[in-house]
């Protein structure tokens, strides 16, 4: 019976330790994903962003400010999304990011080849995903 | 397109005060013939100036990884010091023994290996785009 649990618990304290693995390698280049759903609402600044991140992901997503301005400073680099000075609340005006066509176009191409096909009938029955 | 980051004109303004505080010990060390201070001042000088590029260059790869393998702040540094050294000489702030022609000779040597240096930039910029590296964009 000990024996039994004992396997049961290595089990379980492995699979915790792959799972953790697979999904740190999984999470990597999912933060762009993430910010450019985050602007499909309209135009956000930086904690807008992340809160958007940290809710809808149900915290799976890390987001750290560092990591997140400089994505942002990035894709605005390579003219994906720009930003529109505004008043905040107090303080100094806030960066407002937006994406630009190219940045909108490029969103729509990924999800199109990437993430749509996770949406067809085939794919959800291998998931094993119920209509919900 | 952003090239020229607040780190690179950080170090710019260092490496300007630096060179400006050489110049002045190793004119003196040369007028004066003082070797300790000529030795001193050059190995100071280039310990500085290594700890500079290697702080701000970490600090500008942080904050926008440009892929330019160094060539921003490599040129940077040729233009300060190159610039400051003719100038101080031209002005007529050198030692008497010190001769414009070694300087525009340093610009010149130096020049060659930036030359070189800027091939393998624009080497790296194939691997790029809007000199990010592609490999390395999204995250």
């Amino acid at each position: 019976m000990n024996n039994t649990n004992e396997t049961t618990m290595k089990n379980e304290k492995k699979l915790n330790e792959l799972l953790l693995s697979w999904e740190n390698t999984y999470k990597k280049g999912q933060l762009t994903l993430w910010i450019f759903m985050a602007l499909q609402e309209g135009e956000k600044y930086v904690d807008e962003i992340k809160d958007f991140i940290t809710k809808k992901s149900k915290g799976t997503i890390n987001c750290e400010e560092q990591s997140l301005y400089r994505a942002l400073r990035k894709y605005e680099h390579i003219n994906v999304l720009t930003h529109v000075l505004k008043e905040g609340n107090k303080g100094p005006n806030r960066k407002y990011y937006y994406l630009t066509n190219l940045g909108q176009e490029l969103f729509n191409e990924f999800v199109d080849r990437n993430i749509k096909l996770f949406f067809s009938t085939e794919i959800k029955n291998i998931l094993k995903l119920k209509e919900q | 397109m952003k090239t020229i980051t607040p780190y690179l004109l950080r170090f710019a303004v260092t490496i300007t005060v630096l060179t400006i505080i050489f110049r002045y010990f190793l004119s003196y060390g040369i007028e004066n013939q003082l070797k300790t201070i000529i030795v001193a001042c050059s190995i100071t000088y280039g310990l500085l100036m290594f700890i500079s590029g290697f702080y701000f260059g970490r600090k500008d790869g942080e904050y926008l990884p440009i892929y330019d393998v160094g060539f921003r702040f490599h040129l940077t540094t040729y233009l300060i010091h190159n610039g400051i050294s003719l100038l101080w000489i031209g002005l007529g702030f050198g030692a008497i023994h010190e001769n414009i022609d070694t300087s525009i000779m340093i610009a010149l040597y130096w020049g060659f290996f930036l030359l070189i240096h800027f091939i393998f930039f624009l080497w790296a910029k194939k691997n790029s785009i809007n000199n990010l590296d592609k490999e390395d964009l999204f995250e």
